[in-house]
Parts: structure tokens; C-alpha cells; sequence
């Protein structure tokens, strides 16, 4: 038979304190998205930023180059992205609500911001956290700007379309019905070409859940 | 200590002066009761000893644990000479880069730009204030108007408009009263005509711009007026990115037509909102200024292959602005023959304008401050003993932990 696997407490206890130390020596914010901005590199990796955001990088600033020059980092403020302006007219733009800043960082131009997104009109409901903090790609709306910047009329949608299922699947669900309730199915099973849901993690977990709780479990 | 009993000497002469030649009370600038310092002495003093804090607070940013922002306001509070002014910009500066920064209370700063006017320390609360990234020192508009003054009635206008451009950049203009010392700052520096580098015309022009939006009269206009035309200027030499970069501007291409739709509106508008004459020649100036020297420059420009590199596909904005330049003069002398012929164009200089307004609106102005500053006052006083009250409560809860480790640890031994 196999001997059995020994108990290697030491190395057990080395893995600990290496997860450990690599825990507590992770680069800060500061360290991490600091620039060079002649070579276009960044210190910590060497690695190079992509040439078509060269541009950008000169003329443009970081979120929170902006935020550290104002009044409590800017909390309630609208800010807005510059590919933003040029992918699309309707107006897209964060709000923020809550500011935590790496303050080791000299100027105070690094951190995680929170608010609400407003994306080509569509307001959130809930608060998350800012996604591509550190692109050097922000652009602050001044607030005789806001109201104007703000206001917009979204055109209506245009109405979900129908069609019939195909015969076999129409078929399957005429018996289905008749074998559950005993009763002909009167009206036409018909299918919307639209559905309402985002196809991320969550919801493919709670369909996983629906079928495991409807098939139950196995004997 | 000399100087506080000479400015409160100065101030007392400039109010006896006034009060002389006319019956009715003028008050331009601000009048005695707003920068009385009564109200901020009246309220109860918390007697620290600086050193002991300053050790305290060295001992905590050793131990790598945040700094509590009662301690730094209770060092703001106990100021009592220069030297300490600047030993407390040190502390100032590390609390900002520390892990509380975000809660530097309202109360400190103001009670810093109060304590730097009274020993003298006008240049320092001004430096403080330009490095607001590291010093973290916001003011509210109340601490604002105080930090104007003072520069106002002394003339020396260059500081008071880098304040006003520091109100600019937090978009402070809420209140009139900050509003008017603002656009009496900027008119009389511009009425000296300085010669301005491009960044003091972007800062200029911002403040005037925002400062005269609020304002729906011949003042705000005029100011909106100039504000577009030098905004303008920096685009048309600058390009774009050169105005708005660092500043709560509009990035829309055409700050001189949004100057040409300002004439239009005040041309068409039927009540009696008038432009100044002043901003218009200099406006007119300001133009032919540019013309001229575009071109000297398309005339001149065969400077090898490094121009063309730099006019890629964003400039081509920029280029497309420059070419619409004599259609923007055309459009001005147009504009400004129709001002003329509907009486719209007020011969008074933008600095005679702002002073009469100023005379007439500031001391009303002023009254809804004051009531406010009394009920934040006692707002601040109210979080103060609310802060002082958590922290004993931390520390007798810390004391009774440590007791009660203390006894485990001897029942521990003893068993």
C-alpha cells in the first residue's frame, strides 16, 4: 500500500509566513501606478503603457489628480471620461460618494473611489466602486456645467417583438401543459425576442440553484 | 502681537475716515463687524501645552497609529506666536498625509487662517492655501472673505486674486459677499493692465468667468465678457487641453464665440444690462493681438518636421479654431457697432462699475453671513465637545482593558 503522507508541520508553517509577507509587502496604490512620464513606464513592473494611450497620458490627468485639489477629495462631484465623450452622446458619469486615498503618495493622487454610475443616461441604483481609477483619461464637470451636462431625454424603446416558437418545441410544450393541468393550451405559446437578463456570475449561480432545488437531490 | 494691534489700528482709521465725509454709513470692503475677531475669541478656550501635543503626535505617527484631527485642531487653537505658526504647518502637512486626512474639521482651518492673519502670518495661510494638495487647507466661503480682505484694503490686489483664484478652483462662489470682494479683486488688478504670462490669463479668465455667471447684471456680463475673450486667448495660442487642464472649465471648443454669444444676448436683451467699454477695447485688443501674431506665425512657420508631428488628429480642432478667428473679428465689430447704437455699452471702467456695486450691495450682503457664522460656530462648538466626550470615553475604556489584562495576567501568575 501507499505509505502514508507525512505531516510536514515546518513547511506548513513556511507556506504561512510567506503568504504572510507577501500580504503585508504589497505594493500601495502609489507604488503600484506611479509613471515615468518620459519612458512611458511604469517603475514597479518596467512594463511599458500601450502607445495609443501615449497621448492621453500627456494631455489628460488620473481621477485623483483632480480630486486631491478639492474640497473633501470631491465627494458629490460628477466626473466624466473622455472616451466616454467620444463613444457616445449621452451623457455617462460617475458621482462620487465615498474616497479612501493612499496617502503615502506624495500628491495625494492615488486611492479607490465609490459612487454611482450614470452610463449614457441610465442612472444605478446602488454604489460601486470606480473602475479604471488610474487611466489617465478623467475630466471634471464644472458645476455651472452640470445642469446642462446632465439633461437628458432618452428616446422611448422601441416595443419587444414576438414570434411563434418553432413545431417541435410549440409541440413539447402543448403536451407538457396538457400533462399538467389536463386542459388544451388555448392561447399561442409565443417567444420574446428579448430577454431580460445579464448573463454574469450571479445569474448563472441562481439558475444553478432553481435547478438543483426543482430536480432535488439524488438517493 | 504689534502687528494685530496695528492692522486692528488701520482698520479702526479706515472706518472713522469713512464715517467723516457722509452721513449714511458706506461700508465697501468689509466692514469692521465681519472681521471683528470677538465671536471666534468668545467661544471657550482648551488651554494645551504645544510641546506636549507635539510630542504626543510624534509618538503617534512613530507607532504607525492615526493621528485623531481633535489634536490637530487643539494645536491650531493654541497658537500663540510666529514660530509656532510654522511648527503647526508641519503638523498640518503630516495629518494630510496620514490616514485621517480626510477628516481635517472645518473649524481648524478657519481657526489657522485666523490665527496666520493675527500673528502676521498673511504670506504663510497664502502658501498654505496655493499647496492646498499637501497642506489639505479648504476653506469655507466665510474664511474665504477673510483671507480676501485683508490683501483689499492693504492694495495689494496680485494676492487678492490669487485667492480668488483659489475660490475659483473649488468653485466657491456661493455667496454674494464672496462674490462682490472677488470681482472687486479682479477689477482692480486688471484696471492696472499687468502684463500676464499665459497660466495667470487661464487663472484671470477663469475666476472672471465664474465669478460673473452668478452675477445677471452689467458686472457679471462684463466679466463673463472677459472671461471668454482671455480663455479665448489661451485656447487660440494654446489649444484646448491648455484651458480646461486642472481647471472646473467646459471643455467645449470656442470660448471666443461663447464671448461673441455673451455680446449677442446682452445686445438683444430688452432691460438695462449694459457691456463696459473697457472690456470691449479690450477685447477688441485682444483680438487684433491674435490675428496679427497667426499671421506672423502661417507666414513664418517653416520650422522643420517637429510641427508637423505635434498637429495630429487632436489639433486639428485647435487649427480649425485659429481659421475662424476673422470671422470671429468681423462678428465683434458688428456686434460692438450694435451695442453702441442701442446705448448699450456703459463708458464706465470694469473697476468704477465693481466699486459702485459694491457700495451699494456688500453691506446687505453681509448680514445673512453673519447669522450664518454665529449658528456654525455654535454648530463646530457642538462637535468639539461631542469629539473631546469620545475621546475620554476611548481612553477610560482603554485604561479598564488594561486593567483588566493587567489582573488576568497576575491571576495568571499567581496561579
Amino acid at each position: 500500500m501507499v505509505k502514508k503522507k507525512q505531516v510536514r508541520l515546518i513547511a506548513e508553517m513556511a507556506r504561512k509566513i510567506r503568504a504572510y509577507r507577501e500580504l503585508k509587502s504589497r505594493p500601495r496604490d502609489s507604488q503600484k501606478y506611479a509613471l515615468d512620464y518620459d519612458t512611458m513606464k511604469r517603475p514597479l513592473t518596467g512594463k511599458m503603457l500601450p502607445v495609443l494611450a501615449w497621448a492621453d497620458v500627456r494631455k489628460e490627468s488620473r481621477l485623483f489628480s483632480i480630486l486631491a485639489s478639492m474640497r473633501m477629495f470631491g465627494v458629490g462631484r460628477l466626473f466624466t471620461r473622455k472616451s466616454w465623450l467620444e463613444d457616445h452622446t449621452e451623457p455617462s458619469y460617475w458621482q462620487i460618494t465615498k474616497v479612501k486615498v493612499d496617502y503615502t503618495a506624495e500628491n495625494m493622487d492615488h486611492g479607490k473611489a465609490w459612487g454611482i454610475l450614470t452610463s449614457k443616461g441610465k442612472q444605478e441604483s446602488d454604489v460601486k466602486e470606480v473602475e479604471k481609477v488610474m487611466y489617465h483619461d478623467w475630466r471634471l464637470i464644472p458645476k455651472h456645467e452640470e445642469q446642462q451636462f446632465t439633461d437628458f431625454e432618452p428616446l422611448p424603446e422601441p416595443p419587444v417583438r414576438y414570434v411563434p416558437y418553432p413545431p417541435l418545441l410549440r409541440a413539447m410544450l402543448l403536451a407538457q401543459h396538457k400533462k399538467a393541468t389536463g386542459r388544451v393550451l388555448t392561447e399561442e405559446p409565443i417567444l420574446p425576442l428579448k430577454r431580460d437578463v445579464r448573463l454574469n456570475k450571479d445569474y448563472f449561480r441562481s439558475q444553478e440553484q432553481a435547478r438543483q432545488s426543482k430536480e432535488g437531490t439524488e438517493v | 502681537m504689534a502687528s494685530s494691534v496695528l492692522s486692528r489700528c488701520v482698520t479702526a482709521a479706515v472706518k472713522v475716515k469713512r464715517f467723516s465725509p457722509a452721513l449714511s454709513v458706506r461700508r465697501w470692503l468689509l466692514s469692521a463687524a465681519y472681521t471683528d475677531t470677538s465671536l471666534w475669541e468668545a467661544r471657550e478656550k482648551d488651554p494645551h501645552n504645544l510641546a506636549q501635543l507635539a510630542v504626543t503626535m510624534d509618538r503617534t505617527y512613530d507607532k504607525n497609529l492615526p493621528v485623531s484631527s481633535l489634536s490637530v485642531s487643539r494645536f491650531v487653537d493654541n497658537i500663540s506666536s510666529r514660530e509656532e505658526v510654522e511648527q503647526a504647518e508641519y503638523y498640518l502637512y503630516k495629518f494630510r498625509h496620514s490616514p485621517n486626512c480626510w477628516y481635517l474639521r472645518d473649524w481648524s482651518v478657519h481657526s489657522w487662517v485666523r490665527q496666520c492673519l493675527k500673528y502676521g502670518a498673511r504670506d504663510k495661510s497664502l502658501y498654505t492655501l496655493k499647496n492646498k494638495v499637501q497642506y489639505g487647507i479648504f476653506p469655507d466661503d466665510f474664511t474665504f472673505n477673510l483671507l480676501i480682505d485683508p490683501y483689499i484694503k492693504d492694495g495689494d490686489f496680485k494676492s487678492a486674486c490669487s485667492v480668488v483664484e483659489e475660490v475659483m478652483l473649488q468653485e466657491a462662489f456661493d455667496l454674494p459677499s464672496t462674490q462682490i470682494l472677488s470681482l472687486y479683486a479682479l477689477g482692480s488688478y486688471f484696471a492696472a493692465r499687468p502684463q500676464l504670462t499665459m497660466s495667470e490669463d487661464r487663472a484671470m479668465g477663469a475666476s472672471l468667468l465664474i465669478s460673473g455667471l452668478k452675477q445677471d447684471n452689467t458686472v457679471g456680463l462684463s466679466a463673463q465678457l472677459l472671461g471668454n475673450a482671455l480663455l479665448g486667448k489661451v485656447e487660440i495660442l494654446g489649444g484646448i487641453h491648455a484651458v480646461f487642464r486642472g481647471m472646473p472649465l467646459f471643455w467645449g471648443r470656442g470660448y471666443l464665440y461663447r464671448a461673441l454669444a455673451v455680446m449677442e444676448r446682452v445686445a438683444a436683451a430688452s432691460d438695462d444690462i449694459k457691456l463696459s467699454k473697457d472690456t470691449l477695447d479690450h477685447m477688441g485688443e485682444l483680438l487684433q493681438e491674435l490675428s496679427s501674431s497667426s499671421d506672423s506665425d502661417s507666414s513664418g512657420e517653416e520650422s522643420g518636421g517637429e510641427e508637423d508631428k505635434k498637429e495630429e488628429a487632436g489639433d486639428e480642432d485647435d487649427l480649425a479654431e485659429k481659421a475662424k478667428l476673422p470671422q470671429y473679428i468681423t462678428r465683434f465689430k458688428e456686434l460692438s457697432c450694435q451695442l453702441e447704437t442701442r446705448g448699450k455699452v456703459d463708458s464706465a471702467s470694469l473697476q468704477d462699475l465693481v466699486s459702485t456695486f459694491a457700495q451699494q450691495n456688500l453691506a446687505a450682503a453681509e448680514k445673512p453671513d453673519l447669522e450664518q457664522y454665529e449658528s456654525r460656530l455654535q454648530a463646530w462648538e457642538a462637535e468639539k465637545r461631542q469629539l473631546i466626550q469620545r475621546e475620554k470615553e476611548q481612553r477610560e475604556k482603554a485604561n479598564q482593558e488594561r486593567e483588566e489584562r493587567l489582573a488576568a495576567k497576575a491571576a495568571a501568575q499567581q496561579a
